[in-house]
């Protein structure tokens, strides 16, 4: 019979097999690091423009719960799916009302909010969410172990969970974005393959939800590098009062809102 | 304590395990424990649980801190022997150090459960995130049970100083394991229900109570069950500890409350959790105060029942289910509940349910993943029993 001795001793064996990397991770450092320093990925939103927007649309399909052409571009481009129940439809730009005591609505793109310091990368288990030089909070699924600690973390919401595989709520799907699997958490990137591309081909990047913005005539979203100072972005952030979500945190949110005026 | 009390000379035994009774225990605790495997394995395939996007962590999750709860506090008992040299404990120390371990076990296989992605799971060892408590967790985690079975090697090989020494550490080590996994929840500062400094030490109260608890009905149990001699006054002496800690965990729970409560930004949320009956919540808190606080309290010193093992074991066994609802009630509020992202603004999600009060009912799926890691606990300890020397020939006092 066994041992008590050698049956501890293989117990303590297997559990540092267990330990032992399985698997290489794809975890990426960003595209041109030498460049990064000088960039800082934000996005603006203006509040009148999206209320706009959002009312036209809704009186002209009658759907109360439409998606604008900027979340439409948003799930086409990055292959969010699409699922019947809410509760577990992944989504990664989403228009909420916000509602004042005096009964009047107001209706803002909510999306990740690419913190200075970001509370998801902070608690993240294997540093499957990081954040680039570029400021951009981007999470390697190769490396996510599907904990959802970075989803209690998060201060506005903004992962999602794949209860099942994204493929399955997909019409079609944009190859230039890797596709995640069931079990991991994803969420807004700022389009960083567009980023990255625009920067190597030396143009200015436009996220998907900015670019059908523009389209659509509103220009309400506006993207830029926030550390340079003749940049659009760094103009409107210079001039006006914005807001950003739950600063009190000291998260330090790069999304802004332009209140209405 | 007098010193009468200490017993000569503990003989510890294996059980002889051929009665049909045994193999019969062993076969509905295995079978419960292969239905929680097939639950879990159901449930990621066809995802059966009542999670979502806004209640990411239910009740498998609560397993984690519930499991390590059990752990810390059986091992605290364990060592009250080594550490405080309180000789007459030796006789439970065995069996307490092994449900230590075992416990643990449960609560690594219930992080297993709960994960998405499987087989990354071992990039939380190689990529160790230094600013994240659950990553430090993985670490204590391991460590822990490591330390839980040197303890207990150290005790069948007999040796009185190494085992004092790994019981000083244990103790010390499961302080640090469980402060860590209460500040896993408490440390989030972006959810108000959750973010507590209480928390941590709430927890080291409360494994102890529900690790005592559970050790008491699983002592009475045991030795009724292999017909060997329990003195009541031990198991007398366990529950005063018991019901001393369950008054502080009451008391513990009665100043969070009341401080949330008195926050002006908080009393819609605290009113929600503390005071509607209609979501599962509030009968999650009040059921613990009432079945899992109060009601254990009283059988405890009430004389009629405080001396009688099967009420002490019905004590422990109410408080230590409750402690369930504890969790419950620490992890699924603060999800439930929607965050104010301006504040001042109510707001209502179009494409999610952001803004609104979302509801989590666990499924029997998710149930029957955490009794079925509770009964490989119970399974492993009853064939263990059969195999190595952990329960006493007999835990009497011997009075000179």
């Amino acid at each position: 019979m066994i041992s008590r001795r050698r049956f501890l001793v293989l117990v303590g064996a297997s559990a540092a097999m267990a330990m032992l990397p399985l698997q290489i991770s794809a975890k990426s450092i960003g595209s041109e690091a030498k460049n990064e320093a000088k960039r800082r990925w934000a996005m603006v939103a203006d509040i009148e423009k999206c209320t706009e927007c959002m009312r036209e649309l809704i009186k002209k399909t009658g759907n109360e719960e439409v998606k604008p052409p900027c979340v439409v571009a948003c799930d086409r481009e990055n292959n969010v799916p699409e699922f019947e129940e809410k509760e577990i439809d992944p989504q990664w730009m989403r228009i909420v009302k916000f509602k004042n005591k005096f009964g009047e609505e107001f209706y803002v793109p909510l999306l990740c909010n690419h913190c200075e310091n970001p509370p998801c990368a902070q608690v993240c288990l294997t540093q499957a969410t990081f954040k680039r030089s570029d400021g951009i909070v981007e999470v390697d699924m190769h490396r996510c172990i599907g904990c959802r600690y970075c989803m209690i973390a998060c201060p506005y919401g903004s992962r999602s969970y794949n209860f099942k595989d994204p493929r399955e709520g997909l019409r079609e799907v944009n190859p230039k974005v890797p596709m995640r699997t069931k079990g991991v958490v994803e969420k807004c990137t700022f389009c960083v393959q567009r980023v990255d591309e625009a920067i190597a081909n030396g143009r200015e990047p436009e996220p998907a939800c900015v670019e059908a913005c523009r389209k659509y005539g509103k220009n309400s979203l506006v993207f830029g590098n926030v550390n340079d100072p003749n940049s659009g972005i760094s103009r409107i952030l210079k001039e006006s009062i914005v807001i950003q979500l739950r600063p009190e945190l000291g998260t330090d949110p790069h999304v802004y809102y332009l209140p209405k005026r | 304590m007098p010193e009468n009390l200490e017993p000569k000379k503990i003989e510890f035994k294996k059980i002889d395990g051929s009665s049909f009774g045994y193999f019969a225990l062993v076969a509905i605790l295995a079978l419960l424990t292969a239905a929680g495997i097939a639950a879990y394995a159901l449930d990621r395939m066809y995802h059966l649980s009542g999670l979502s996007n806004r209640v990411p962590w239910g009740v498998v999750n609560a397993g984690i801190p519930y499991f390590i709860g059990l752990s810390a506090g059986s091992l605290i008992v364990s060592a009250l022997a080594g550490v405080f040299k309180i000789e007459r404990f030796k006789i439970f120390s065995r069996i307490a150090a092994f449900f230590a371990a075992a416990y643990i076990v449960a609560a690594i296989s219930s992080i297993v459960f709960d994960i998405g992605k499987l087989y990354h799971f071992a990039n939380a060892i190689v990529y160790f995130n230094p600013t994240s408590i659950f990553s430090w967790n993985a670490f204590f985690y391991s460590s822990y049970f490591v330390i839980c079975a040197l303890y207990l090697l150290t005790q069948f090989e007999e040796m009185e100083r190494l085992t004092r020494f790994f019981a000083c550490l244990a103790v010390f080590w499961a302080v640090l394991v469980h402060s860590g996994t209460g500040a896993i929840y408490s440390f989030m500062y972006s959810r108000e229900l959750y973010h507590s400094a209480l928390t941590p030490p709430m927890f080291i109260v409360c494994a102890i109570t529900s690790g005592l608890g559970l050790l008491i009905a699983t002592l009475y149990f045991t030795f009724k069950f292999t017909k060997r001699d329990l003195e009541i006054r031990l198991l007398r002496e366990l529950g005063l500890i018991f019901a001393g800690l369950t008054a502080v965990l009451g008391y513990m729970l009665a100043v969070e409350g009341l401080e949330k409560g008195y926050i002006p930004a908080l009393a819609p949320a605290t009113q929600f959790v503390y005071l509607n009956p209609y979501h599962g919540i509030f009968w999650s808190f009040w059921l613990l105060v009432i079945f899992g606080i109060i009601i254990p309290f009283l059988i405890v010193i009430y004389p009629r029942t405080g001396f009688d093992p099967r009420f002490l074991s019905l004590a422990g066994i109410l408080h230590a289910a409750m402690v369930m609802a504890e969790r419950f009630f620490l992890i699924v509020p603060g999800q439930v509940y929607p965050s104010e992202y301006l504040p001042g603004y109510e707001i209502e999600s179009l494409h999610t349910l952001e803004g609104y009060i979302v509801s989590y009912t666990p499924t029997i799926f998710e149930w029957l993943q955490v009794i079925g890691l509770l009964s490989g606990v119970f399974l492993a300890f009853v064939v263990a029993a059969k195999l190595l020397p952990i329960i006493p020939e007999k835990a009497v006092v011997v009075e000179e």
